[in-house]
């Protein structure tokens, strides 16, 4: 079975390379290979050699951290790291994560899974088809990390790729023993329960451990902190515990050679066990196997969403109206039910991140403080957000929808009213948002904004409320303009086409998205401008708002003016230059 | 005509996957498009529906072409295809109330009513196209091309994922829609099925027509209206199957 695993690995390797290599001959995929080998370039390898030679000038290394509670923590790395790991272990049963070693292709289910071949070579095969995931996962944060030389790259790789290949193989049993942990069968419970008793120990040790270290001692610092962590880690009951956690990291922090290779055999050994634990845990491998497999069938072809929900909408399609209305209609309900409590997560907190660290950016020169000032940031930012980014969040138009095309195309609309149906509901969420907190963040102003008088803070609001519609519009226009002219280039729905080439491509696709949005809000930002210089000798801020008006209307005529060009566009579209992701 | 297709050509890149096709199909006609794998059914189908642009030649839907007057072809036309592509978050019902605003369709609720009973999908109105079976998709496929009164009926392997109920439904359903005047034109590799309910056959091999008639006219042409011949084996014939196949 591992000749088969292997010849299943090679052939697929190569022949995605192939197919790889092969597009190149088409110039979007070579031009994109060239971005992404440039950019790569510029910011990698570049910089790489860039180090090296200031470090070569200074003609002695900087020591990769200082100060104190650097030492101390270079000093107890394997033992703060063990102690991590041990957290991560433990969490696993509480919360199990998927290794993803379970989660059979379904060519794997159809083809292998009906072969006489056992579970554990199954299981084998799995490990095999994951390696080639887990050697980019190390090499990469190998060749980003500061070194002096390329042999060191290649043995911090090693120790990550460690530590990674015994994790997922770790997570992988917990999946495949909980499973059994309710068994019928008393020696299957019996040999279910050994693990989770043996860790249940392990965290008491470990706890009365660090209780007596604690206890009663008084810290000098974070420094401190760690060094006693550290020493819990690697020394008494604590120590013969969470030896395997150590021996496992202890290869990231051994310097090479001999150090490095003598922490490898241990390390490697505790990759052994857990292979045979696993291996010998593979009764609950059909149950697990098929969890996985629901899972999977419940989100759908769409990876990154949970399976729809049919909730009731007070919202009925009029029989009767303009066409843009179906699609407002459409990608509305569309919202409503995709959006579930962990989708919301999964975008509300970089989102708030985004948001209170441009508000935090915005806000330093005013040197305010307090809690108004923190929420008038956030406001800000989250205003910045949705008008900003939120266009190239939101896909909740022709992006999305290219993967209905050929649905789309049997329909008998005019293809403008198309595109600009698309683009309504997400211009009008985002719209809505970036008003939300404007309106937020002008109640606060007094606080955020100190330095400005209230008549420029208001009409600066009521400027910035009327922009936000023509900004958003306008990206909305543009990203559904590459849809239809270069729809290849467009990411289908929430897939993502994979490679160096399509990275490349991305990154043309925004700079291009940049460069045109630059156009097409120039006329209107002229026309404020014209604006501003005449008036503002008599209107004072308040210029601002007419200013922002011309700039909306003339924004407004272009989109308009766009989608009614892009029409015969829509309709010449290819259904087969549409691309499927890999 | 109804359809009406002059010297079509599609070509994706250098592949010519249909070559001046040529045929129309009179209202009351349910025509049946067959041919080996590749032959270019779909591609011939997708591009009546407006789906794919003709890199050369005219369709014609009730006299107007998909091309230049395409929103008047196109609400003339319901396209039905093998694969049942329906939007994840719209339910059954709200896919058959997008139809009918599309369309036009008046008193949607009694149409959609009748329609989800005839089709076996009463007591379905509400759910998602995630939680139905293959089967059922591709019935809430038919049902959004049958909600209106389309004269051009275009079905892509109309039976895939059917149960037998469903099948003995559909067939019964395209034979009415043709009695009451629609042009049907079918691409099915069921070949008994397009024995028993198609008025006349196109045979397609390598992206062209390699034959066109009624099924008598078919087989008076390649002498073998013999006792026991079937479409099969006039399809194997034409195709030039026959001696492989044997």
């Amino acid at each position: 079975m591992i000749t088969a695993s292997l010849y299943i690995v090679i052939c697929t390797a190569r022949n995605r390379l192939r197919l790889r290599l092969r597009r190149l001959r088409e110039p979007r995929y070579l031009f994109g290979a060239i971005a992404a080998g440039a950019y790569f370039y510029f910011t990698v390898f570049a910089r790489i050699r860039g180090g090296r030679m200031a470090r070569a000038r200074r003609q002695n290394a900087t020591p990769l951290m200082a100060g104190a509670t650097a030492a101390a923590l270079q000093g107890s790395g394997p033992g703060l790291a063990a102690i991590a790991m041990f957290v991560l272990a433990g969490l696993a049963w509480v919360f199990p994560a998927g290794s993803g070693l379970l989660d059979f292709t379904p060519a794997e289910t159809d083809l292998l899974m009906p072969a006489p071949i056992t579970r554990r070579q199954l299981l084998l095969h799995r490990m095999i088809r994951s390696q080639i995931g887990l050697f980019f996962a190390s090499v990469m944060p190998a060749i980003l990390v500061p070194s002096a030389s390329a042999l060191s790259r290649v043995r911090l790789a090693m120790a990550i790729w460690l530590v990674l290949v015994t994790a997922k193989i770790y997570f992988t049993g917990v999946t495949l023993t909980r499973t059994r942990l309710a068994s019928a069968l008393g020696g299957d419970r019996w040999a279910a329960w050994t693990p989770v008793a043996v860790l249940l120990g392990a965290i008491g040790i470990v706890a009365s451990s660090m209780w007596r270290t604690f206890d009663g001692n008084t810290l000098d610092g974070p420094a401190d902190l760690l060094k006693h962590l550290g020493r819990v880690a690697t020394t008494g009951t604590a120590g013969i515990v969470l030896f395997p956690f150590v021996a496992l990291v202890r290869p990231i922090f051994a310097p090479w050679p001999g150090p490095f290779l003598a922490a490898l055999l241990p390390a490697a050994a505790v990759l052994a066990s857990i292979i045979v634990w696993v291996l010998r845990s593979d009764e609950g491998f059909e149950e697990a196997t098929a969890a996985s497999a629901a899972r999977r069938a419940a989100a759908g072809s769409r990876s990154v969403t949970a399976a729809p929900v049919a909730r009731r909408v007070a919202w009925t399609l009029a029989p009767r109206g303009r066409a843009e209305g179906i699609f407002l209609w459409k990608n509305a309900i569309q919202m409503l039910r995709e959006t579930t409590g962990g989708m919301l997560a999964r975008y509300l907190v970089p989102l708030v991140l985004v948001s209170v660290s441009a508000g935090t950016a915005l806000m330093a020169g005013n040197r305010a403080r307090g809690t108004a000032m923190t929420l008038c940031s956030l406001a800000v930012g989250l205003a910045a957000f949705a008008v900003m980014l939120g266009p190239q969040v939101l896909r909740i138009d022709l992006r999305d929808d290219l993967r209905h095309l050929e649905l789309m195309k049997t329909w008998p609309l005019d293809p403008s009213a198309v595109i600009r149906g698309e683009m309504l509901w997400s211009g009008i969420v985002l719209t809505g948002v970036a008003w939300l907190a404007i309106v937020c963040a002008m109640i606060l102003s007094a606080a955020g904004f100190p330095r400005l008088s209230l008549v420029w803070r208001l009409s600066g609001s009521m400027a910035a409320m009327v922009i936000a519609p023509a900004l958003v519009f306008a990206q909305l226009t543009v990203h559904n303009a590459a849809a239809v002219l270069f729809p290849a280039w467009v990411p289908l729905g929430h897939s993502r086409p994979r490679g160096l080439d399509a990275m490349g491509q991305r990154l043309i696709l925004f700079g291009a998205v940049v460069l045109t949005l630059v156009f097409m809000m120039t006329p209107g930002v002229l026309a404020g401008a014209v604006l501003w210089i005449a008036f503002q000798r008599f209107m004072g801020a308040a210029v601002v708002i007419p200013a922002a008006i011309a700039c909306l209307g003339i924004v407004a005529i272009e989109v308009i003016a766009a989608s009614e060009a892009l029409g015969p566009a829509f309709e010449m579209m290819d259904i087969a230059a549409v691309e499927r992701a890999e | 005509m109804a359809i009406s297709v002059e010297h079509l050509r599609r070509q994706y890149g250098s592949f010519t996957a249909v070559d001046d096709m040529s045929f129309e199909v009179g209202g009351g006609e349910i025509v049946g498009l067959i041919g080996p794998n590749g032959a270019g059914k779909t591609t011939t189908l997708r591009s009546l529906a407006g789906i794919l642009r003709p890199t050369a030649g005219h369709v014609r839907i009730d006299g107007y072409d998909i091309v230049e007057h395409a929103i008047e072809a196109k609400r003339r036309l319901a396209f039905m295809p093998d694969e049942p592509h329906l939007f994840e978050y719209l339910t059954v019902l709200e896919h058959l109330r997008l139809t009918a605003r599309l369309y036009a369709v008046h008193d949607i609720d009694h149409r959609a009513k009748v329609l989800l009973d005839e089709l076996e999908l009463s007591g379905k109105e509400h759910a998602l196209p995630g939680e139905l079976s293959r089967g059922m998709r591709q019935k809430v496929v038919i049902a959004c091309g049958l909600v209106r009164e389309a004269t051009a009926l275009l079905f892509d392997e109309p039976l895939t994922g059917l149960d037998p109920i469903g099948i003995r439904k559909m067939r019964e359903t395209i034979v009415a829609r043709g009695r009451a005047g629609a042009a049907i034109l079918l691409s099915s590799h069921l070949l008994h099925l397009v024995e028993e309910i198609c008025t006349r056959i196109i045979i397609m091999d390598g992206g062209r027509i390699v034959a066109d008639g009624t099924f008598a006219e078919l087989a008076a042409h390649l002498e073998i209206a013999a006792a026991g011949s079937s479409l099969e084996q006039i399809f194997m014939r034409v195709t030039g199957r026959e001696t492989s196949a044997r």
